[in-house]
């Protein structure tokens, strides 16, 4: 094991290196070498400190361009502040709730100041009254000291960044990690018992870097690694997919992750006239995590994309969290995914995962392989006590990638964290030692590899006029090989008519999280039942809409 | 060229979300994106693809947000093509 980096440590070393970003904007590309990168962050370490910041206080950085992001992100590590990633708004329809769910994370973050972009810093400004702890507001561009070297760098244990993961405003969860975190994962994985990266590799990533995979896994993997690392804006790829494999071409990309939708969006969107010059021949290693893996949709791009040079070998299923740094688990490298087909009926109901012998409805699930070195999963019945192969449970995470905990949030993370050991919420199985991961006992939505919480999109629908406040369940269905149905359950108050409710709701949440809901239940008054402590009864909620108690409106998907 | 008459963008737009939308739908010009169509922000960026491809355009992005409903793209797309032509 290499020895532990703090992530300043890992700039400077990169930045001996001739490598650097790659930032790719439409036809445009500009190199900035990690030596670069790392003057700029020192500029921005020396305006924090000239701004009063000291050591402890966290940053809020809202910016999302890479270069500015990464710049800062580094420069707050450099002055000994905790930076912390908070999603810049998706659009500028509905900013004043974007405000009012950033102000949430603010308050409860205690953040001191907030970095963003000239045009947000006035919005920011107005959101100060509501953030007694929030001293500053400062714009990206202004961070331009003159300072030949950072002033109090942080220690291996210290916090090496806050994450938060979506914005959540009832309870905002950040994830605490410690450089030691950060360094233990990073070698991890790209070390000879995982992807093997090395300075002649080339990353290539569309990834926005407020995730774990974009930030960790592409551009902490190739900076950690010394190797270049491509970057396109995250809405250049989804407009065009065959951009991000144009960009593999191009630069002859090796190490490229996406979640599963994004090898779906290929398979579905990437034209023939869009194939004419690919080569994806130098692609060794194709990650795909951050949501469940759907053995059809790789099978589907590998074939698609074979005859021009893509090969199933290189896909590298994994398994992991941001409480987890990144990655848990790791599929062997340069071996075609391992699927395996069973029994639906047997997995939910005898929560065993035996294979399917032609009768019933059966699951094809995907192999996310084993632990990391130096790291340990193991699957947890209700009663904690580990289960043996083949019976699922729930995923627990130990080792050094293990985060620090929920910023300022100790009750919650010693929830989460017991006795070293991670409760992911997941659930999955062991065979043969690898992982399979097949469901989730935590209420988080994932969508195209982005979590969501339902206690955001209930906050979101509570405030609408016509629904009785405090009235509100949002879940995700499963739905086998897509991703989750959204789905509202909501009392209206009858001030509001039901269709023209229906719609409130869906055009709130889409404009809020770009999210369709794909079914609105309204119910009678004393449908949504609360527990003592008052909170909304999900899960039973969740069981009475699956078995077909609460009828949705007609929408289908 | 000739210049596409505004029904024929129309024709166009309607033709584009039906391909791009994974469910039936009926567009009219009131349908909302998100709340009638069910598009999420993904597919809006799609349709914007789609609709560049077919008539020569480039749509800003930054004039995506003040998209909401499809007489919006309709309008927008037939000033960028009037634009081209008078370009």
């Amino acid at each position: 094991m290499p020895t532990p980096r703090t992530m300043p440590e890992a700039l400077e070393e990169a930045a001996r290196t001739s490598a650097g970003f790659t930032f790719v904007s439409g036809r445009a590309e500009s190199f900035v070498s990690y030596a670069e990168l790392r003057c700029r962050a020192v500029q921005v370490a020396g305006s924090l400190r000239d701004a009063g910041l000291r050591r402890g206080d966290l940053v809020a950085i809202v910016l999302a361009d890479a270069e500015e992001f990464l710049a800062t992100l580094f420069g707050a590590s450099m002055a000994g502040v905790i930076p912390a990633s908070l999603y810049p708004p998706a659009t500028t329809s509905d900013l004043p709730r974007y405000l009012e769910l950033t102000s949430a994370i603010l308050r409860s973050s205690g953040a001191r100041a907030v970095i963003t972009t000239d045009a947000l810093v006035p919005e920011f400004e107005r959101v100060r009254a509501r953030c007694p702890e929030l001293a500053l507001v400062l714009a990206h561009a202004s961070l331009r000291a003159a300072c030949a070297d950072p002033i109090d760098l942080p220690k291996i244990d210290d916090i090496a960044f806050v994450q938060y993961t979506s914005g959540s405003t009832s309870s905002p969860k950040g994830v605490a990690l410690s450089h030691a975190n950060v360094s233990a994962n990073v070698h991890a994985f790209t070390g000879p018992a995982c992807v093997g990266a090395s300075n002649a590799d080339v990353a290539v990533s569309w990834l926005p870097l407020n995730h774990d995979m974009g930030l960790v896994g592409m551009v902490f993997g190739a900076l950690y690694s010394g190797c270049a690392c491509v970057l396109l804006p995250p809405h250049a790829f989804v407009k065009r997919p065959s951009e991000w494999l144009s960009a593999i071409t191009r630069h002859r990309g090796t190490l490229s992750f996406a979640p599963n939708f994004a090898y779906d969006l290929c398979v579905r969107r990437v034209k023939d006239r869009d194939m004419v010059g690919l080569d994806l021949s130098s692609w060794r290693v194709a990650g795909c995590g951050a949501e469940p893996i759907h053995p059809p949709t790789l099978a589907a791009f590998a074939q698609k994309f074979a005859p021009v040079g893509f090969r199933k070998t290189s896909y590298l299923p994994s398994y992991g969290l941001a409480e987890h740094v990144l990655a848990a688990s790791f599929a062997a490298c340069g071996r075609a995914p391992r699927t395996e087909e069973v029994s639906a009926d047997a997995l939910t109901e005898r929560r065993i995962a035996i294979p399917h012998k032609g009768e019933g409805l059966s699951v094809a699930l995907v192999s996310c392989g084993k632990a990391l070195p130096d790291h340990q999963i193991r699957i947890a019945g209700e009663d904690g006590r580990p289960l043996p192969e083949r019976h699922v449970g729930e995923i627990l995470l130990a080792g050094p990638s293990v985060m620090l905990g929920y910023y300022k949030r100790d009750a919650l993370t010693a929830q989460t964290v017991r006795d070293g050991w991670l409760h992911t919420g997941d659930l999955g199985y062991l065979s043969d030692g690898e992982l399979f991961v097949c469901g989730r006992a935590k209420d988080v939505i994932i969508v195209h590899g982005r979590k969501y919480h339902p206690q955001d999109l209930e906050w979101a629908v509570n405030g609408l006029a016509g629904v009785r406040r405090g009235r509100v369940v949002a879940f995700g269905a499963t739905n086998h090989g897509r991703p989750d149905r959204v789905v509202i359950v909501a009392e209206p108050n009858g001030t509001v008519v039901p269709d023209t409710l229906t719609d409130a709701i869906r055009r709130r949440i889409g404009d809020l999280f770009g999210l369709y809901v794909d079914a609105v239940a309204l119910v009678p008054s004393g449908t949504v039942g609360r527990t003592t402590s008052g909170k909304v009864q999900r899960a039973a909620t969740k069981a009475r809409y699956e078995r077909g108690e609460l009828v949705a409106d007609g929408v289908k998907a | 060229m000739p210049q596409p008459a505004s029904a024929a963008i129309e024709e166009g737009v309607f033709d584009v979300l039906k391909t791009v939308s994974r469910r039936p739908i009926t567009p009219s010009l009131d349908s909302n994106l998100i709340a009638d169509l069910g598009f999420d922000s993904l597919q809006v960026l799609e349709v914007i693809a789609e609709l560049e491809d077919r008539f020569d355009i480039s749509i800003p992005l930054n004039d995506v947000p003040a998209t909401r409903t499809v007489g919006h793209v309709v309008a927008q797309v037939a000033g960028l093509v009037e634009r081209r032509h008078t370009a």
